[in-house]
């Protein structure tokens, strides 16, 4: 089973996965941790290396909000057998991640389906409503 | 293969809630599962594949499946349909 953790700045991963309750119509099994504006990001560790030992023998995402910032950058360190950082997580990956079986494949399969769902997700619609014109 | 016309009778449609519903719904399938909808056809194991049909009430669409349960899941789907997602009485 794999383990998920989201890592954003404030309240973002909390609103995130809150709308994903809602939309999915069930809690989802995912820690919440909060990036703390005005901290220098060491309690953030210490609750991501908390999550880490407690998970042990489970494979690991960890989702972050944007690509180069601290919740990203402290994730980073993290990265290596078992454990990967999805930056720039939205509302279609996150979705995609619990709905519905998705956790069908290998680790790596799994995280990939998921990073193309995100990027799929994000259009400028007036592109797609030509594409279908 | 077998294929079946289903109106759509829930005031939003084929929004976020119904779409989670209706992917969940068809992964408990084996058979391959198809939404038509104008010339749109979409997985319907996909909650994103469902969204991009903006598909709204009063339109009607092609619910198609091909395997050893396709018969089971479209009368299963059907009737999610026809239940309104749940969502009215």
């Amino acid at each position: 089973m794999i383990r998920s953790v989201i890592i954003t700045h404030g309240n973002l991963g909390r609103e995130l996965v809150q709308v994903a309750e809602k939309i999915l119509e069930q809690k989802l099994d995912i820690e919440i941790i909060a990036f703390d504006w005005q901290g220098d990001g060491s309690a953030m560790i210490s609750q991501l290396e908390a999550f880490i030992a407690r998970n042990q023998g489970s494979e690991i995402v960890i989702f972050t909000d944007m690509f180069g910032g601290s919740p990203s950058n402290i994730s980073t360190r993290f990265v290596g057998p078992g454990i990967e950082v999805l930056s720039g997580i939205n509302l279609p990956g996150l979705l995609k991640f619990f709905c519905c079986g998705e956790h069908n494949g290998s680790f790596r399969q799994v995280i990939k389906k998921v990073e193309q769902e995100a990027r799929d997700g994000i259009n400028i619609i007036s592109e797609y409503l030509g594409d279908k014109k | 293969m077998i294929e079946k016309k289903q109106q759509i009778f829930n005031k939003l449609g084929l929004h976020a809630r119904a779409a989670a519903k209706l992917s969940h719904l068809a992964n408990m399938f084996s058979a391959d599962i198809y939404l038509i909808y104008n010339e749109d056809k979409v997985n319907a194991k996909s909650l994103l594949g469902i969204l991009t049909l903006a598909a709204s009430v009063g339109n009607e669409i092609m619910l198609q499946a091909a395997g050893a349960d396709e018969q089971e899941a479209i009368r299963a789907i059907g009737d999610l349909f026809d239940r309104k997602f749940d969502e009215e009485i």
